[in-house]
């Protein structure tokens, strides 16, 4: 089967908090904007039965309901969404692809946002009763059919405490599995608090999950205690895990700067170390991974991609013009050399009127202008923009391409140069 | 390459996993299996569970809140 390729300007991969709030700034600054979901629009915060901290939202919204409102806030703003899974990525100078199951988008930007999946607890069987078989992610989805029934929990952060509460609306007992010696738990006080006053939560400390067990579905979990050893096996009709989330960067690996735990590394910028390439939201190495805190990756990461699409159009029209012989400037404007020699530069355009196109970068304000001549050079050093290795430097180019790039800048040098690039212009 | 339409609307998880589940192992290699889910629970799952099992999945959100979920069977 032949894929089908479409062109974007903006490719965001991953529906969640933070890939439909870029999504949201992207399509308002007129670009077509594509999103690519692998499953429900609206990501982990869809998992979660009641938002409290998330503003705008006062009475205890459910986690689906405020996802939702961005689902509709970002197809009014006319994003395109594709609910599929994205099998490879390829980032390159000359565009970005995104390759799915029949498709093929070419994006100049790319926004990665592809969140965090559940991690398991590699305990014996646990494979055997994944996929409703027993072992659940989701307290909203699963819930129900838990009604007047046993079932346990794994973990002690907030996910843990705040989801194995909302459990015990429909389960007759929340048995809670917790790492740590009695009394102590990973999530918020208020919520520590009123699980300990819950009489249909019962909490097993020091122990983690030896295995699971069951004929077809999954009807019992072994703890094994971590100070005695001792396992204890317990009967439950389902089993839910809220042990933390590792990011979903599998299909990056080797293309992108990752940490030691395959979180996707930015600036605050949300730039990766890719040109035109954003990431945001969970998956990125960040500290506090709330809806509240994605918001603001998406907003940073819709709104540079923008810019460094509009400057790529300003970088491959103007700065490397085909019409005349390049001379381009690249300076610090709070260097005074730098000023001084701008004025020569601007002079020397004068002289060469109709022959010559003298284009000026502001290293200070036109950083991703650098970073595109640095990569069009193949000198990533080119401009840093306190550590001016080389500024002030000049570009010249011919036909749109790079000829050479020099920190000379005598007067003489320059017009030896360009009556050199003139003369084979001319021949 | 044929087609058969699993029609779960209307149904709550775990059901339209377990119909899927059924009907996947009643089609051949290269077929396509349609499940029609109106429960966003089924969002979750349905992909997870084919995309585990190696199948192609594409879904398409066929009105508010309704979708079909494409699974071409790979093995």
């Amino acid at each position: 089967m032949e894929k089908k390729s479409e062109d974007y300007d903006v490719v965001i991969i991953g529906g969640g908090a933070a890939g439909l709030t870029a999504g949201i700034y992207c399509a308002r600054a007129r670009l077509n904007t594509l999103i690519i979901e692998k499953s429900l629009l609206g990501g982990l915060a869809t998992y979660t039965s009641e938002i409290e901290n998330y503003p705008g939202f006062p009475d205890r919204e459910t986690g689906p309901n405020i996802m939702k409102q961005f689902e509709k806030q970002a197809k009014r703003m006319g994003v395109k969404i594709k609910l599929t899974d994205v099998k490879t990525v390829r980032f390159g100078i000359d565009g970005h692809h995104v390759e799915t199951f029949r498709n093929i988008f070419h994006a100049k930007s790319v926004i990665i946002a592809t969140g965090g999946k559940p991690r398991l607890t590699k305990a014996k069987n646990e494979e055997k009763y994944l996929y409703d078989k027993g072992i659940s992610f989701c307290a909203t989805c699963d819930a129900a059919q838990y009604t007047d029934k046993t079932v346990m929990v794994i973990g002690s952060g907030d996910a843990a405490i705040e989801e194995g509460m909302f459990l015990t609306k429909f389960a007759n007992k929340v048995v809670v599995s917790v790492l740590h010696n009695e009394g102590i738990m990973d999530a918020n006080q208020i919520a520590q608090e009123e699980a300990l006053a819950n009489p249909k939560m019962e909490f097993k400390w020091n122990t983690l999950v030896d295995s699971f067990e069951g004929d077809g579905h999954l009807d019992k979990v072994v703890l094994k205690n971590l100070k005695t050893g001792e396992l204890e096996e317990v009967s439950v009709d389902g089993c839910f895990l809220f042990i933390g989330y590792i990011p979903n960067t599998e299909i990056l690996k080797g293309m992108i700067d990752l940490n030691k735990l395959g979180h996707i590394k930015t600036n605050d910028r949300m730039e990766t170390n890719v040109s035109g390439v954003f990431a945001a939201g969970d998956v990125r190495d960040k500290e506090l991974r709330q809806v509240a805190t994605c918001v603001g990756d998406g907003a940073i990461a819709g709104v540079n991609a923008e810019k460094f699409i509009s400057d790529m159009e300003t970088f491959e029209h103007k700065i490397l013009q085909k019409d005349k012989v390049g001379l381009i400037y690249i300076y610090s404007a709070i260097d005074a050399i730098g000023r001084e020699i701008l004025l020569r530069m601007q002079k020397i355009e004068e002289e060469y009127k109709d022959k010559v196109k003298l284009n000026v970068i502001d290293a200070y304000k036109g950083e991703s202008l650098c970073r595109m001549l640095g990569d069009a050079c193949d000198n990533k050093g080119f401009c840093k923009k306190f550590g001016q290795v080389n500024l002030p430097s000049v570009v010249y180019t011919k036909n749109g391409r790079i000829v050479e790039v020099s920190s000379n800048l005598t007067k003489d040098t320059v017009v030896n140069k360009l009556n050199s690039l003139l003369s084979t212009t001319l021949s | 390459m044929a087609e058969k339409e699993l029609n779960c609307l209307g149904e709550a998880c775990p059901i339209p996993l377990v119909k899927a589940q059924k009907a996947i192992k009643e089609i051949e290699v290269g077929d396509l299996l349609i499940v029609q889910i109106d429960h966003s629970c089924a969002m979750k799952n349905l992909p997870e569970w084919a995309r585990e099992a190696k199948h192609n999945v594409e879904t398409e959100e066929t009105g508010e809140g309704q979708w079909e979920v494409f699974i071409e069977k790979t093995n």
